[in-house]
């Protein structure tokens, strides 16, 4: 275990997340996905606070988290509101601000 | 070694649980399964002798942002799992975007010196507390602030539109309405027998029905979006 | 390798010290409720019925073991093992004695809080794997109460955490035995703390007035009512585990665990106290519920976002001034 295995390993889990980004079309999935990539940002953050011995990494991985439950909170209201006027929770509903 | 073999099998159950995440056809699979891969995530942070981050990620990831999520799945859409599939190109568009970006991020790796083992003793769980409520105290603050302002606004978002009137329950709304209707009939039958203003009124009730906000979740918008 | 070994010697006691009192505690349940209704209770297995919960065992062990066809068999299974894994885990930082204590972790107080929001997705997982209406409701009615007791649970315990500064279990018992308990001394903060802990913690557990996913008289029996055999044995062992483990937790926070009178001379007598001490909180939830009748759900909300979730804000609030103004806290 050495800090380039855990940013690779992070890459690695970033990665994923962005692949159900790219692919996912329900609102709920996409946020998971987001959720996998916000996870592998926070592994690096504990991954450098380990590997430089400062607790900095972890003050800013628990801020992180806190804005991530912040985050879910909203955008699970906004797939309510979607499914609500929609009737659908895929994201493609949502297109009467196309061109 | 034990650590070196504890983080293989960590890193290989990451991987594979966040792959098993994207891939998922059943939503509420998807979210149980992000929640396997947070728990994980929780065990490398202890492995990285983050303690108190890792029972932050459990506490407040598991039991609060996976339960919110199958709450979100729950209340958007029927209780027989949500079947989410992708079209195949998306599929490619996937994964020239997150191959992509993993190999950038690799190389870029590899390419830095980075230290491959820790310079001094992991920090402590009260050098974390001073360092959170001493020169970061500002941005602590901050923080509550923006969760209460995420949470009222989730509230404002979520809410129901039912401005203008006042509020009653649903009960008693119901009630009123089914009233109304049952009144409507009433009249319609005693004062005009002849079939011409029974008509118009039996056009009447879904007017009533309509001040019901609809309990299904199914709002008129579909036509507008076809 | 010696640390591994003494994890697991530990591990095996508590887990089976927990599993049988919980049996035990079953027996005195079933006859302390049908002392209450003018009963008898179980007589037959056993002197005054006490094999009792192991003959229920056995009885429920030759049952067939079903699962729903429509239903998810993988979550299905997974569900019960994982609330009883769960209960018990808690059970790894609970000091018995200053010297006998499974894992002395310094986040000892978070990690119980942690492992017991992991209920949550268990009981979840029974009500949506089941592919049941009335189990499904029970999840969905377990997650909005859980959600919302999580609340008042953590920021009570977070008052003996400010007041003794330490987040470990021992460290805090430790700090009791120098002062007088928290829940005798620092009144203000410390006795209302005591009670919203153990209300809280009692709907965690999901025992009657806060049985709400269970509900047995409105949702059949709400998340278990498609299990049977070691499955639903399982539930049952580990709703009393939780109730047991969270029993000997207040009563480590709050009731100063193994201290007490002479317990700095004698070790064992400190394992007493705590047994004793556990035993109390756990007889009082018994209590509690065969006397009290269970609440409505939106009740149950309405109790702690209206209730008990201010109060204990203002808690933390207290004990904060309290460490900052009485001298000699910390």
């Amino acid at each position: 275990m050495t800090l380039t295995t855990c940013l690779l390993l992070a890459s690695a889990l970033f990665s994923v997340g962005v692949y159900g980004l790219l692919t996912r079309q329900q609102l709920v999935a996409v946020l998971v996905s987001v959720e996998l990539m916000a996870n592998a940002a926070n592994i690096v953050l504990v991954a450098f606070s380990h590997f430089t011995a400062s607790p900095l990494g972890q003050v800013f991985t628990l801020f992180a988290l806190a804005i991530t439950v912040a985050e879910v909170a909203v955008g699970l209201a906004l797939a309510l509101l979607l499914y609500r006027t929609h009737a659908s929770s895929r994201l493609d509903a949502a297109k009467e601000m196309n061109g | 070694m034990i650590t070196t073999i504890g983080f293989g099998l960590l890193a290989a159950l990451l991987v594979g649980s966040a792959l098993y995440v994207v891939r998922a056809t059943n939503l509420v699979h998807s979210v149980l399964g992000l929640g396997v891969t947070l728990s994980i995530t929780a065990l490398l942070y202890a492995l990285l002798e983050a303690n108190f981050v890792a029972g932050v990620q459990v506490l407040l990831y598991v039991g609060g942002v996976v339960t919110l999520m199958i709450f979100g799945v729950m209340v958007t859409r029927r209780h027989d799992g949500i079947v989410v599939r992708s079209d195949s190109a998306n599929e490619v568009r996937g994964l020239l975007g997150g191959g992509g970006i993993f190999v950038l991020l690799a190389l870029s790796i590899l390419e830095s010196d980075l230290p491959s083992s820790p310079v001094g003793p992991a920090p402590s769980t009260a050098s974390l507390a001073s360092e959170l409520l001493g020169p970061h105290v500002v941005a602590f603050e901050a923080l509550s602030m923006l969760l209460l302002a995420a949470i009222v606004g989730a509230i404002v978002i979520a809410r129901r539109r039912d401005f203008g009137e006042p509020r009653q329950d649903l009960v008693t709304r119901a009630r009123a309405a089914r009233e109304a209707l049952r009144v409507e009939a009433l009249r319609a039958e005693a004062e005009a027998p002849s079939p011409e203003p029974a008509a118009s009124d039996a056009a009447e009730p879904p007017r009533a029905d309509e001040a019901l906000p609809s309990t299904d979740g199914s709002v008129p918008a579909q036509e507008a979006s076809s | 390798m010696s640390a591994l070994l003494r994890g697991f010697v530990y591990g095996l006691l508590v887990v089976n010290a927990v599993l049988l009192t919980s049996a035990v505690n079953i027996w005195f349940e079933r006859k302390f409720s049908a002392r209450m209704q003018s009963r008898v209770g179980p007589t037959r297995v056993g002197p005054l019925g006490l094999l009792q919960p192991f003959a229920d065992v056995a009885k429920l062990m030759s049952k067939e073991d079903t699962v729903p066809a429509s239903g998810n068999r993988v979550l299905f299974t997974a569900a019960p093992l994982l609330a009883t894994v769960c209960a018990l885990a808690a059970a790894a930082v609970v000091p018995f004695t200053p010297d006998v204590v499974a894992a002395d972790l310094d986040v000892g107080v978070l990690w119980v809080l942690a492992v017991g929001s992991i209920t949550t997705i268990a009981i979840f997982m029974a009500g949506w794997a089941s592919n049941n209406k009335f189990a499904l409701l029970g999840g969905m009615r377990s997650i909005a109460q859980a959600v919302s007791y999580e609340v008042p649970l953590v920021l009570s315990a977070m008052v003996p955490v400010v007041l003794s500064g330490t987040m470990s279990l021992s460290g805090i018992v430790t700090w009791q035995s120098e002062h007088l308990w928290i829940a005798a001394w620092p009144l203000i903060p410390g006795l209302p703390a005591f009670v919203i802990f153990f209300l809280a913690m009692t709907a965690e557990a999901n025992r009657i007035p806060f049985d709400i996913p269970e509900a047995e008289s409105e949702l059949v029996a709400g998340v278990t009512t498609e299990y049977s055999g070691m499955k639903f044995a399982l539930f049952y062992v580990g709703e009393y585990a939780h109730t047991l483990v969270g029993s000997a937790i207040a009563s480590a926070l709050f009731l100063g665990g193994w201290s007490g009178p002479m317990a700095a001379t004698m070790p064992w007598l400190g394992l007493v106290y705590m047994v004793v001490k556990t035993l109390f909180l756990f007889f009082m939830i018994t209590w509690v519920r065969w006397s009290l009748v269970r609440f409505r759900s939106d009740q149950l909300l309405a109790i702690c976002w209206k209730w008990l979730v201010p109060i204990s804000v203002g808690l933390v609030l207290v004990a904060a001034l309290w460490v900052e103004l009485v001298p000699g806290v910390h």
